[in-house]
């Protein structure tokens, strides 16, 4: 499924993802979100996700490099930032094929839940979703599913890395701090 | 056996989250009333720059914080208040206040507490960005990871647990806070406990009265005391087990890692 480029509405760095879903809530977007993980250590870091929205309201999520949609997808979307988005904005035309995909919905809260951690934003974003919540959104809705959050915790590969990721952080950042010392001299 | 009157024991425990909006405040005020009945409790915003805990803690209008502490000159004691059955240290909230803050005297201001009290709570940034975001893990004996059942906060979870290791800082546990999805949480939780150190200590819902509370400027368990949220933030500290510290060794630890020296 092909989606057409579109128009390039806005493209920023993010460290967290509740401001571009709350930009393209509030700006009513029709059209797609780009989001590229900038951490070359994740798997999933080898593809891209895209998020559709119809009239700011998220529809239809998929990740290119793992070839997963709908929740599941959510959790491939969720590596830790920084993410570069790119929000492009299309004709609702062009998006009906990809929509009609049930497999690849998103119930609309859940981006704002599961990827950017903000329930009031979720909350903003279902108040928002219109009557057209036809029978695939209202299905995956009631299901609630929890696929995106266990997903994300069924991936010990990703798990690891994002452990191995802090760790050297850390560890980097004792020595810049000069943090080591006080950390080898804690005793038990 | 109740500590309280065992002058001896103090155990440090940094509050952390790694991201913000987890409720980490309202949790480090929730279980410092919760412990504060078995135990002599100390509660610091070490959150310097974005201090919170005044509006929790009926400290909103205090002359002295944290902030003037840490800029030299005032005892820590000018910035103890006893709201709630607790030792309050709060902490400003004016950028200039966090400019002069030298974050170092952190670990001073640790010590000197820990001369007098059976558990600090620290209450820590909601990022892990700058030297006074991570220095409350790095002080602490154990660290209490606060998390959201979604993907960004058990990541940043993650990385806070990572940081503490790094650091030898234990993992007192887990709570789960602000939870919405009572069907799900239960598999995420289980599933949560294959990565995290520590038990999963209560998994709290999300709760109208904790909101109330913020805005009534109380902590929830002075506030709503029998709301289910208290409860489970009781449960939690039931679950955490303080472990007994020798507060004369602990002070001359914290003393002895004071870098750089004040002059």
């Amino acid at each position: 499924m092909k989606l057409p480029r579109g128009r390039l509405q806005r493209q920023r760095v993010v460290e967290d993802l509740a401001t571009p879903l709350s930009n393209a809530l509030d700006a009513d977007l029709t059209g797609y979100a780009r989001l590229e993980s900038q951490d070359a250590l994740l798997l999933s870091a080898d593809g891209v996700g895209v998020l559709t929205f119809d009239g700011g309201v998220p529809i239809v999520a998929y990740h290119t490099g793992t070839d997963v949609g709908g929740p599941a997808a959510l959790a491939d979307l969720a590596v830790a930032g920084p993410y570069r988005i790119e929000l492009f904005e299309l004709e609702a035309d062009a998006l009906a094929t990809v929509h009609e995909a049930a497999d690849l919905r998103v119930p609309p809260g859940m981006p704002a839940e599961r990827l950017a951690g903000d329930p009031e934003l979720a909350d903003r974003t279902r108040a928002a979703a219109p009557e057209r919540a036809d029978r695939a959104t209202k299905a995956a809705q009631d299901r609630d599913e929890p696929g995106a959050v266990e997903a994300f915790l069924d991936d010990e590969a990703k798990i690891a890395a994002i452990r191995e990721r802090a760790r050297e952080e850390a560890e980097r950042r004792a020595a810049e701090w000069g943090l080591d010392e006080i950390a080898s001299d804690e005793t038990d | 056996m109740t500590p309280k009157h065992h002058r001896s024991m103090v155990e440090v425990f940094a509050v952390a989250s790694g991201k913000g909006g987890t409720g980490k405040t309202t949790s480090t005020l929730a279980l410092g009333m919760a412990l504060a009945d078995d135990y002599d409790v100390t509660v610091v915003d070490a959150d310097t720059g974005m201090a919170n805990l005044l509006f929790h803690a009926d400290l909103a209008d205090v002359e002295t914080t944290l902030h003037d502490v840490l800029a030299g000159g005032t005892p820590v004691g000018d910035a103890v208040y006893e709201r709630f059955g607790m030792r309050v240290v709060p902490c400003g909230t004016s950028l200039a206040g966090f400019r002069d803050a030298d974050p170092a005297r952190l670990r001073e201001v640790v010590a000197r507490l820990a001369a007098d009290t059976d558990v600090i709570l620290l209450d820590s940034a909601a990022a892990l960005g700058s030297r006074a975001a991570v220095l409350p893990i790095v002080l602490a004996d154990r660290v209490v990871v606060v998390l959201q059942p979604t993907i960004p906060s058990l990541s940043d979870g993650l990385k806070v647990q990572e940081y503490a290791t790094t650091y030898d800082t234990g993992v007192a546990g887990t709570l789960f806070n602000r939870v919405r999805d009572d069907e799900a949480i239960d598999a995420i939780a289980e599933k949560a406990a294959r990565y995290f150190e520590g038990p999963t200590l209560a998994t709290v819902p999300e709760s109208d009265a904790a909101r109330a509370a913020r805005r009534a400027g109380e902590p929830l368990l002075a506030y709503a005391p029998e709301s289910p949220a208290a409860d489970a933030f009781r449960e939690a500290a039931a679950g955490i087990d303080v472990a007994a510290g020798d507060s004369g060794a602990v002070a001359d630890r914290f003393r002895s890692a004071v870098v750089p020296e004040e002059p």
